[in-house]
């Protein structure tokens, strides 16, 4: 017997037992699709994580350093700013400071404050309205600044290293902070008032993103929440603490470096540096990278994305059992049409061929459909949990249907080789 | 010489208290060209015979020479292209599979034997005709009487062009009638040089064969013509 008939005789045996194969590929499709899918929420959630953290900014080492009284006679925030400069693998350095006040922000009539403006609308209803939702984080900082947190600016320029010498009067402006002041207008030259101190708008910032490809759960809600706090800031110089600050240094630094590789070395040397510096008697210093949260986080989620594995790998099993259950059932059943085969001169190996090619028929069939439907719901959990087009990765799908098939075809094979080793007479006795 | 088996023994459960010696030293030889008839009561042995003549069961002892050859030194693969070139069987309960048409049964043994398509083709149409089933050829066997299920059987049995043909009880399921033509059958497959051993329990049928082989309990207690077994 040629392939071509045993393909022809196992497609006939398929069609003439419909429901008995739709079942069995059923175990498949399901296990199939469980697998996609849960292996694709996992990754969409990595994914996720990513994008958080990339809009956070990333590779960059914040720095906080400060001793109290007049017990050094060092400027710390200058040493550091000098020491950094000389480090390999340092792209760039900027004090992170920001104004400890709320100073009332106005531009013409729109202003931003922390306090809450009531007035009262038609029939007398009281409209309450609170800006304070909006209300920036005020930043002081260098020309760096925006580098070193990854902002880009979309408009005008950002801040010189002039406007930091000379204390110019001038900001730069978050995205969400300049659609709320000047709403379509260009913002570029304009003049915003600070505590009644006027500043001339030299540029705005790109938005760092709406946040909305997160997801819906409460985790991505907060990270889409912070991501969209990103915008709402103003930067000024960082001289401007003696107007807003009472003179005080700034102790906030941000430290940006090259590549991730060169994040655990220069942390290393920023420790050993402000352990030189600062007595830890008076005064303390902490040195800081997204990348110690974005371990911790990656290892989370590599335990997540384990868990999940398993359970898609159970769920699997659980569908190969189903499937070895069925070819059980199935060649018992067909025990007698093996004897008759066998009594017509079916060769052993016929028999097995035959039902081989029927299980990995099945399987194949049952494996096409379940990674289409893995895809279809890797579809709908990424549109519903991420907002995003989740395409499930080759590489699982390849290893996932493989895995379906290689098993159908074990528990089916492994009941065929048996019946077949059967004598003839034995088999045709069976009912 | 086509068939010759010397002292076969098949014992089941040997050397317990439960054993049973269905065959217990059969000795028997068949001529090419015969119609053999071997009846015995139920339980005689008559089916266990049948089943070592037709490879389809390996004696426990003995030994067996078909056309020559020694089938208890034959390996399973051997003992397969036997059985598909050398013998055709027809059962009582016709076994038919039941998923495929009489056509795709008839064509079964020519697929296993290789046969080429378009040379399938005619020699499926050509035993179907044979049986006069040659109309039903789409038919599955849940479609068809019991004496045309066993008409496509021995239409299945015959399409190879076997040497032999060992038919178990060909009549046993059918009305007399019908058991009457397949038994026509079979008389015209012998009138063709077709070697033909009929197992029954029925002496009218076992009546019609030129030679009759009485078996009981595992033994041949008579062999010759009607007459001669005293039918």
């Amino acid at each position: 017997m040629n392939l071509t008939q045993a393909i022809k005789m196992a497609a006939k045996s398929i069609s003439s037992n419909k429901g008995r194969s739709a079942l069995t590929m059923l175990g498949i499709i399901i296990g199939l699709a469980a697998v996609i899918i849960l292996v694709s929420y996992a990754q969409g959630q990595n994914m996720a994580m990513k994008a958080y953290y990339e809009s956070m900014g990333s590779n960059k080492i914040n720095v906080s350093a400060y001793t109290w009284g007049n017990s050094s006679s060092v400027d710390v925030g200058q040493a550091l700013y000098d020491y950094c400069l000389q480090l390999d693998g340092v792209v760039g350095v900027s004090p992170n400071g920001y104004i400890w006040s709320s100073p009332t922000i106005k531009y013409e009539s729109k202003t931003l404050s922390r306090n809450s403006n009531r007035s009262y609308g038609g029939g007398g209803v009281m409209i309450s309205y609170d800006s304070s939702n909006d209300y920036p984080q005020i930043y002081l900082g260098n020309d760096k600044f925006g580098l070193c947190n990854d902002y880009v600016i979309s408009n005008g320029r950002d801040l010189s290293y002039l406007d930091v010498e000379n204390s110019n009067q001038v900001c730069v402006l978050g995205a969400a902070t300049a659609e709320y002041l000047f709403s379509f207008a260009d913002p570029v030259d304009k003049t915003i008032s600070i505590n009644g101190t006027p500043f001339r708008v030299v540029g705005v910032y790109k938005s760092k993103g709406s946040g909305t490809d997160l997801g819906t759960s409460q985790d991505a809600q907060w990270m889409s929440e912070s991501i969209k706090r990103l915008d709402r800031m103003i930067l000024l110089p960082s001289t401007m603490t003696r107007l807003f600050n009472d003179n005080q240094p700034i102790e906030e630094y941000v430290v940006k470096v090259k590549n991730s590789d060169a994040i655990k070395e220069v942390t290393t040397s920023l420790n050993g540096f402000l352990s030189g510096i600062i007595n830890t008697n008076s005064g303390s210093y902490s040195v800081y990278s997204e990348d110690t949260w974005q371990n911790e986080s990656n290892e989370a989620n590599a335990m997540q994305q384990r868990f999940l594995g398993g359970i898609a790998a159970i769920s699997l099993l659980v569908g190969g059992i189903g499937i070895m259950n069925i070819m059980l059932v199935t060649v018992t059943e067909r025990t007698r049409e093996i004897g008759i085969r066998k009594a017509i001169g079916a060769e052993r190996k016929s028999i097995v061929v035959q039902f081989l090619i029927e299980a990995a028929m099945i399987c194949g069939i049952g494996g096409i459909f379940g990674i289409g439907v893995g895809y279809i719901g890797t579809l709908i959990v990424g549109k519903l949990s991420f907002g995003t087009i989740l395409i499930p990765s080759a590489a699982i799908t390849v290893a996932a249907a493989a895995i379906s098939v290689a098993l159908g075809i074990i528990f089916g094979m492994y009941p065929a080789i048996k019946a077949s080793g059967l004598q003839p007479v034995v088999a045709l006795r069976a009912e | 010489m086509l068939i010759d088996i010397r002292n076969l023994y098949k014992i089941y459960n040997e050397g317990k208290e439960s054993e049973v010696r269905a065959l217990d030293g059969v000795t028997l030889t068949i001529d090419r060209g015969e119609f053999v008839a071997i009846i015995g009561q139920s339980g005689s042995g008559k089916s266990t015979l049948m089943n070592i003549l037709g490879c389809l069961d390996i004696p426990t002892y003995g030994d067996y020479w078909l056309d020559g050859t020694d089938i208890t030194e034959r390996t399973d693969r051997e003992l397969a292209h036997i059985r598909n070139k050398e013998i055709g069987f027809i059962f009582q309960g016709y076994n038919l599979i039941p998923a495929l048409s009489a056509y795709e049964n008839v064509e079964l043994p020519l697929i296993y034997q290789g046969v080429p398509l378009g040379k399938r083709e005619d020699m499926v149409m050509e035993a179907l005709e044979k049986v006069s089933m040659e109309d039903r050829w789409q038919h599955k066997p849940a479609e068809m009487s019991g004496g045309q299920q066993q008409r496509v059987a021995i239409a299945r049995a015959i399409a190879t062009h076997p040497p032999i043909i060992m038919a178990d009880e060909p009549t046993g399921a059918l009305d007399s009638k019908t058991g009457r033509h397949v038994l026509e059958i079979l008389h015209n497959l012998h009138e063709d040089g077709t070697t033909v051993i009929l197992i029954t329990h029925d002496n009218g049928i076992a009546a019609t064969a030129e030679r009759i082989v009485r078996i009981s309990d595992g033994r041949i207690v008579g062999d010759g013509t009607r007459e001669e077994v005293g039918l």
